[in-house]
């Protein structure tokens, strides 16, 4: 498995760049960032002194980039002005709402691009491939911004869903199947948004994929040996067409997180995106390099499942 | 060739859009800023052409628009009168392209009727109008950052691919951080660090340089590719043996290969940054009120009764699709001849 | 001819090299494993003033490595060269700006070293433009000049080079290594690849250009009989070193080395086609 172990390192080489890079542009900043600290009647002297002490706010850049990085190793992440608490405390919550509504966002833009993307590639230039493929180009012209309060004019004019938020107000005195129709119901307008978003590129690197494949001696073989279209094209066709698309799985996470952020923030879901918009807008650093600490894991993490998945599906990754 | 009648197809409505935008002052009937305290949320004038007592009549005309008496925010026409649109009409003093003080408007109608194509807003402020404006700011952030990206892009991938090494290694190590991050993340992370309560020009020039700075790792990453292809050909050696200087080479030889690369990716990043800008906009990390951008016009809808309400004021969005899908177009025009001229 | 030959060979080296090693190291892609190419190893030679030398040698045994270690191109790891008497040094890049006219190259691939968006002429151009020898209509002119001394009509100047045939872009390249007048011209591989007329024809260009211009040449190729019949002097080079070097005479008549020998057994076999197509040629 040493190609998975150079995966790992690679994934955590990343994560130390990004807190760098983080650093670095909180230095850009005209004027200290912590000058504005203590116009802020929100914060006591008291703390200003006990943070002071604790992060070295006065010190250089260096300094107070180690002293991040031990409160990370100690699992605090940085302390934050604005809520005066831990910043783990704050996200972990938070990143574990963002992770239900991009996993879910994830699994059905694949379940509905696989199966669209394999099917049209099998006629291409038929009525329904034409469609698809004006319906995807029609889709990528449409920011999320766009798409999402066209779902929520709809949710709120047909009354059919939930407007606002991860629960309803009663949402307590719910037992647990009330509670999990209310949460499916509130999670319906931001996971459409996304996987509507995310659909148009994933079906044509589907489409495109499979009619490389398509093209191949063997599957045209295959085709003359009488085997089905559809063992054809999912048994023989899409295990072939596998790499790339998985490949385009790692990157497709880091689209759908920003994507995330925006539906969260004008869904009212309390996920990291809002977090991080009143993190910039109060300027809260800690929270704001947590932010963006957690949602480059995610990545990570969506590239490592990507190489797994890799390793299981063609062999010859592993030998290298 | 059809992908050539394609590519002017394409250019042709992307440059209508770019030209009504550019021209606001002129295509839009009135100041975006002037307020109709009488008429918040009025909708969309309706053009007809059959009065109301059922005659056809050559030249469009409105009804005037007039509160109704027992209601707040609901309208309806006044049939008396009939208002003619014409075109050429003397109207609100601007300056064509921020320059040349005019009051000669496309279109409009005689006092004291007025003409809302895109309805108005809650201070009764023409949408119409505040689009186009709005598209000034939008679409020319958009643009500008974008050659700020193709800039430091050509700059950097340029360096990289030429001189290879460490400086090469490093430059792309860093693109690959730039890459794997989720740009709003970034983006709002970077905007996080600056300024917030600045003059509107000042916010709107760090706009440009955020947005273009945080996207040059890809065309960075392309044109390194073009330039390490290109910097091995025979003929780049034999220009030395005449005594070419780096820069002669990289001029004549090297970067002419990048031209169909730079125009996709510019295609591509354009409508990308007009999003980017109207989404810090919307968030209110942009230009603010009374500026129009089309990030403003949306944050309009974040209010529960304008989304329910007042459909009109989607309208900005359409403007939004309209300019991306303009530029996807060009950009799949230009990715097949490229890949046509290729092959 | 033989006393014209020993009358050539007491003139005074134009071109001297000595010990020449240049090394390659390659890696295998996605392996940390090297590949140690000794291109050249400890190669000796002397060039002589308005003589032709060929250099000849199976491919891969590192001509074109001599080649741009000598027209400056490529800096060897240990070795010295001497151009008219003085050392070249890599380091200096005013001296190598003053040299690098003087010493100019025909280059092995020559589709591949003319830039298919430049036009004929603009390829000519290159080299004036980039040492300012010439500048508006005069650059054109002079393009125009240098395509009709190598019997290429000036009409041609707008076509693109991948519309020229084998033997035509060999002469625009010629012309182009012209075109800054040098005193030294190094032929890589010019006459492989066309057919036999058509190496005759440019070589009698060649000879026709070493008298009117006088020029020194160094000619390459991988067959001793293609050179055999106009060299002055022959270098063999086998595996990175050369292995035999002399007049022609010397080499033909008495070869020292096993292959110098090998390589002389195929050039009867060929010769008599040679003749034929020269006289075919219109000498
Ligand atoms: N730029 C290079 N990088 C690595 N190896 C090279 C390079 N140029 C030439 N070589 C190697 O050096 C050897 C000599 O090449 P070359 O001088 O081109 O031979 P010839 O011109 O006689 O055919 C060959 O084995 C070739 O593979
Ligand atoms: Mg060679």
């Amino acid at each position: 498995m040493k190609y998975l172990e150079r995966r790992v390192i690679h994934g955590i080489l990343l994560l130390i760049g990004v807190s760098v890079l983080c650093f670095l542009f909180s230095d850009l900043a005209p004027g200290s960032f912590f000058d504005e600290m203590k116009l802020n009647p929100q914060i006591s002297s008291e703390t200003v002194a006990a943070l002071r002490s604790q992060y070295g706010l006065d010190k250089p850049l260096p300094v107070r980039y180690a002293r991040w990085v031990e409160s990370v190793l100690g699992g605090e992440w940085g302390y934050s002005f604005a809520y005066n608490s831990s910043v783990r405390s704050l996200l972990v919550v938070r990143a574990r709402n963002t992770l239900l509504l991009t996993t879910l966002a994830t699994l059905f833009s694949w379940l509905v691009a696989v199966p669209l993307g394999v099917w049209i590639s099998n006629h291409p230039g038929k009525w329904y491939d034409r469609l698809s493929m004006g319906g995807t180009s029609l889709l990528l012209s449409v920011p999320e911004l766009v798409l999402v309060f066209g779902l929520l004019y709809f949710a709120i004019r047909t009354h059919a869903l939930p407007v606002g938020g991860m629960t309803s107000v009663g949402f307590d005195q719910l037992g647990l199947w009330g509670k999990t129709i209310d949460l499916v119901t509130h999670l319906i307008v931001p996971v459409t948004t996304l996987v509507l978003a995310s659909l148009p590129v994933l079906v044509r690197h589907v489409r495109a994929s499979m009619v490389e494949v398509l093209k191949l001696p063997f599957i045209q073989a295959a085709r003359g040996h009488g085997i089905g279209p559809a063992r054809l094209l999912f048994r023989y066709a899409l295990p072939a067409a596998g790499n790339p698309l998985i490949s385009l799985f790692g990157l497709s996470v880091a689209g759908l997180l920003s994507g995330s952020l925006l539906v969260e923030v004008i869904t009212g879901w309390p996920g990291i995106g809002p977090l991080l918009l009143e993190a910039s807008m109060s300027r809260d650093l800690y929270v704001v390099v947590g932010a963006v600490m957690s949602s480059t894991l995610f990545m990570v993490f969506g590239s490592l499942l990507a190489d797994v998945m890799l390793v299981v599906v063609d062999p010859r990754i592993r030998v290298e | 060739m059809a992908s050539k009648r394609k590519i002017v197809a394409a250019v042709m409505f992307l440059l209508s859009l770019h030209l009504a935008i550019l021209l606001a002052g002129f295509v839009a009937p009135y100041d975006p800023a002037a307020q109709n305290r009488d008429f918040p949320f009025a909708p969309p004038t309706r053009v007809r052409f059959v009065d109301a007592a059922g005659h056809l009549h050559a030249r469009p005309f409105i009804y005037q628009c007039v509160a109704r008496p027992d209601g707040i925010y609901e309208y309806e026409e006044s049939r008396e009168l009939r208002y003619p649109v014409h075109l050429f009409v003397v109207g609100p003093e601007y300056k064509l392209v921020g320059l040349w003080p005019s009051r000669v408007h496309l279109f409009g109608v005689e006092a004291p009727a007025q003409i809302f194509l895109a309805g108005t807003d809650n201070y009764g402020r023409d949408q119409f109008s505040r689009i186009l404006y709005g598209g000034q700011i939008s679409v020319a952030a958009g643009l500008l950052a974008t050659g700020t990206s193709l800039l430091l892009g050509l700059l950097i991938g340029c360096v990289s691919g030429f001189y290879g090494k460490w400086l090469d290694e490093s430059a792309m190590r860093l693109a690959e951080l730039f890459l794997v991050l989720p740009w709003l993340y970034l983006l709002l992370a970077v905007r996080a660090f600056l300024p917030l309560h600045i003059s509107p020009t000042q916010t709107f020039l760090l706009l440009v340089v955020v947005i273009g700075t945080i996207g040059w790792a890809r065309p960075a990453r392309l044109i390194r590719g073009i330039v390490l292809g290109a910097k091995n050909r025979k003929y780049v050696t034999a220009s030395r043996s005449f005594g070419a200087s780096d820069y002669y080479i990289l001029r004549r030889h090297v970067l002419p290969h990048t031209y169909g690369i730079l125009l996709t990716q510019a295609a591509l990043l354009v409508p990308q940054y007009v999003i980017a800008e109207v989404t810090l906009s919307f968030f209110g990390l942009g230009l603010s009120e009374p500026m129009p951008s089309w990030g403003n016009l949306l944050a309009n809808l974040q209010q529960y009764n304008v989304l329910v309400s007042y459909w009109w004021m989607f309208l900005p969005a359409l403007a939004l699709v309209l300019v991306s899908f303009g530029y996807l177009n060009v950009a799949n025009a230009f990715h097949e001849r490229l890949q046509s001229g290729s092959t | 001819m033989g006393t014209e030959a020993v009358g050539r060979a007491i003139k005074p080296a134009l071109v001297k090299a000595r010990a020449l090693c240049k090394r390659y190291v390659q890696r295998a892609p996605f392996s940390r494993k090297k590949f140690v190419i000794d291109a050249l190893m400890d190669v000796d030679l002397e060039i002589a003033l308005g003589c032709l030398t060929a250099l000849v040698g199976e491919s891969g045994s590192g001509k074109s490595t001599l080649a741009s270690c000598l027209g400056i191109l490529e800096k060897p790891d240990r070795g010295e060269i001497w151009f008219e008497g003085s050392k070249v040094s890599f380091a200096n890049s005013r001296e190598l700006t003053a040299l690098r006219p003087k010493i100019q190259m025909v280059f092995q691939d020559s589709a591949g070293a003319l830039n298919p968006r430049f036009s004929a002429a603009q390829i000519i151009e290159e080299p004036l433009e980039i040492q300012g020898r010439e500048s508006g209509a005069r650059l054109r002119a002079r393009a125009c000049e240098l395509m009709e001394e190598v019997g290429l009509s000036p009409d041609a100047g707008n076509r693109s080079p991948l519309e020229f045939s084998g033997g035509q872009r060999q002469r625009l390249a010629i012309a182009r290594a012209l075109a800054l007048k040098p005193t030294f011209l190094i032929l890589d591989e010019s006459l492989s690849g066309l057919d036999l007329a058509t190496q005759a024809q440019i070589l009698n260009l060649l000879l026709d250009l070493q008298t009117s211009h006088s020029l020194t040449y160094l000619l390459i190729s991988h067959d001793l009989s293609l050179v055999g019949q106009v060299a002055d002097f022959v270098a063999v080079m086998h595996h990175g070193k050369i292995v035999e070097c002399g007049s022609r005479q010397q080499v033909f008549s008495a070869p020292q080395h096993a292959h110098t020998k090998e390589l002389l057994a195929s050039v009867g076999v060929v010769e008599a086609a040679f003749r034929t197509a020269q006289v075919g040629g219109g000498q």
